[in-house]
């Protein structure tokens, strides 16, 4: 192991994964994936259970070698290496510390593979543990620590040989929710800290969104879409991630477009034109597609520019900062708007008929068929 | 608390006539091996030591406790050591062997220790491993391994698999991760293991029987011979020897298993 190149290294490496596969008997956990990762870059794998996000991560851990494809760190190929020869930092979800050690001891396990003398090890060891906020915890025992200082531990340890890679795999899932946010804001703060490349796997897209530069979203071992929050959020590429990030409204149209023009006829016999912007995948004409749109970016009334639909209230929901509004089209179909600022919204009951403007531009088209 | 009603008091009952049953001939053992009779006798008459000191003085006695000691004590290495493998090997392991193995391994707490006795005779015979320690070790690891496998698939069972992994992504090979992490963690339960297969090895009479030479006697074979010829109170005074050592090791296998809970 060469400790030389290990601490120069200080900031992040490039990763490469290309066309990875890999397959358990007749099913294919993952299937063709391919993404490019800047040096430095902070890269989020969301995806429901068994999308192949914890498969990816895995074998860039080298815990699972693929069935085909090929992983490179820094331009070099590390598919087939194993994982004690990787030089990559790794936290998994459940601390993993080792019980009968002291927590220096755990910090310090990575440099005593490494062959440094105790000395340096508890010296670097302590230095881990300030950066993660627990100097002074390094005589306890892991069983003596909170679940969120067992976890910053783990990230100590992880980082204590500074690595040019973070792999996290569902890092804070085992935490509750205030801490949760508090350990999103300390990795937040060490990654821009050591400029390490992170990997970090997560089935929680607010996590997601929050933390990365850039989010791959998975299903059944595929990548759906891969880009900025932003991006997703406002842009998702098909209707998986328009369903899977954040609330969306779905209504099931038909294309009506005549050449660049956009149209699509509603259920209830209107026929709306669209800006050729809102058409993310383009239907044939005459097929069948789905118009989605974000609660948030519904407006009541009629007055602002943009289409207008009459929706049956059934539920008025008090959410802090806005209303929730929940009622059917004519046709039946939910639709749901977010409404900030709810104070002159209080006329408003269950069984009431309201008007809703759709912004033109708050409209995406897709093909297919509403789930 | 409830007031005992009939069924809890038969019950109750019923509990300590079976310690009664168990415990009683304990208890006749002592005070016999102290007794001035030259012969087997209930009660005793009297109080000596001079059955243990015969026992202490006979080269012969001293002869099969010293090789009743070399076998349980290379018994008490290899079952503990092949075990732990073994038993590691199932519950990480994705083979689809495990089933058979697992068989394989618990099947001399199946097999009558009698049938084992003359298949492993007539087998140790042709090969002429009959009556040496080599022969009586590995008889007796075959017979103790399935109380290491047990013991040490429950605690291997309780180590996280994942804290191997998180040993080797900070760069120990797979047997390094194994021998920092796992192993201290299950070493209680191995030496509780390894005190279980000593004193089952020490105690053992059927095989031992059966592979027993003109010379190399264990202790527990000789104590049969001295039976059907003398029958002194030396036996007894044996007996209570073996209990001794048998409540210390307990006790033993005891502290360390809850040295390994509270961890």
């Amino acid at each position: 192991m060469n400790i030389a190149s290990a601490r120069q290294s200080a900031s992040g490496a490039s990763i490469r994964i290309s066309r990875l596969e890999k397959r358990f008997g007749a099913v294919s956990a993952v299937d063709g994936v391919d993404i490019d990762i800047a040096a430095g870059e902070f890269i989020a794998l969301l995806g429901p259970s068994g999308s192949g996000k914890t498969t990816i991560l895995m074998s860039v851990a080298g815990f699972e070698f693929p069935t085909s494809g090929t992983i490179h760190v820094d331009s070099e190929d590390l598919t087939y290496v194993p994982s004690n020869r990787r030089n990559l930092g790794m936290v998994f979800q459940n601390y993993t510390l080792f019980p009968h050690m002291s927590i220096l001891d755990n910090v310090a396990f990575p440099l005593k593979m490494r062959g440094l003398r105790t000395a340096e090890r508890h010296a670097r060891a302590e230095a881990a543990l300030a950066t993660v906020r627990l100097a002074g915890y390094g005589h306890r025992r892991p069983n003596e620590l909170s679940g969120g200082q067992q976890q910053r531990v783990a990230l100590a340890r992880a980082i204590v040989y500074q690595p040019r890679v973070l792999l996290m795999d569902e890092p804070l899932s085992a935490l509750d929710k205030n801490l949760r946010e508090d350990m999103q804001l300390e990795i937040k703060r060490l990654h821009a800290e050591l400029g390490i490349t992170v990997i970090f796997v997560t089935h929680d897209q607010s996590e997601a969104l929050t933390m990365a530069d850039r989010i791959a979203v998975l299903r059944d071992g595929k990548i759906q879409q891969i880009g900025p929050a932003r991006q997703l959020y406002e842009r998702p590429a098909n209707l998986f991630t328009a369903g899977f990030i954040g609330e969306m409204n779905f209504v099931d149209v038909r294309d009506e477009s005549v050449g660049d023009d956009v149209a699509v006829a509603l259920p209830w016999g209107e026929t709306w034109r669209l800006p050729a912007t809102a058409a993310v995948e383009p239907p044939a004409a005459g097929e069948t597609a789905v118009l989605a749109v974000r609660p948030e970016r519904l407006q009541l009334g009629a007055s602002s520019p943009g289409h207008v639909i009459t929706v049956t209230l059934s539920d008025i929901v008090y959410a802090g900062a806005a209303l929730l509004l929940i009622g059917r089209l004519p046709d039946g179909t939910e639709m749901r708007a977010r409404i900030p600022g709810a104070s002159q919204l209080s006329s408003l009951a269950p069984g009431d008929v309201a008007s809703f403007t759709i912004p033109a531009d708050a409209m995406l088209l897709y093909r297919g068929k509403r789930r | 608390m409830k007031p005992p009603t009939d069924r809890s008091l038969a019950l109750g009952a019923y509990v300590y006539a079976v310690l009664a049953f168990i415990i009683v001939p304990l208890v006749i053992v002592i005070p016999m091996s102290f007794s001035q009779n030259d012969y087997l006798a209930f009660p005793p008459s009297g109080f000596t030591l001079k059955w243990y000191s015969e026992y202490f003085d006979s080269r012969q006695w001293r002869a099969a406790t010293w090789l009743s000691v070399q076998v349980a004590l290379l018994t008490a290495l290899f079952a503990s050591v092949i075990g732990t493998a073994a038993t590691y090997a199932m519950i990480r392991g994705r083979s689809r062997l495990v089933t058979a193995f697992q068989i394989l391994l618990i099947g001399p707490i199946i097999v009558p220790h009698i049938a084992l006795a003359v298949g492993l005779y007539l087998f140790f015979q042709t090969i002429g491993l009959s009556g040496t320690i080599p022969g009586f070790v590995l008889a007796h690891t075959v017979l103790t391994l399935p109380f290491v496998v047990f013991t040490m698939a429950a605690a291997l069972g309780k180590v996280d698999p994942n804290l191997e992994a998180a040993a080797m992504s900070c760069g120990a090979t797979r047997f390094q991760a194994f021998r920092l992490v796992t192993l201290p963690l299950v070493l209680p339960s191995l030496a509780s293991s390894a005190l279980f297969a000593f004193i089952i090895s020490f105690d053992e009479p059927v095989v031992s029987f059966f592979l027993s030479g003109v010379r190399q006697k264990t202790l527990p074979r000789r104590m049969f011979e001295d039976i059907e010829q003398n029958l002194t109170p030396v036996i007894p005074a044996i007996a209570t020897l073996l209990i001794v050592l048998s409540i210390l090791i307990l006790l033993g296998a005891h502290v360390l298993r809850s040295r390994s809970v509270t961890r």
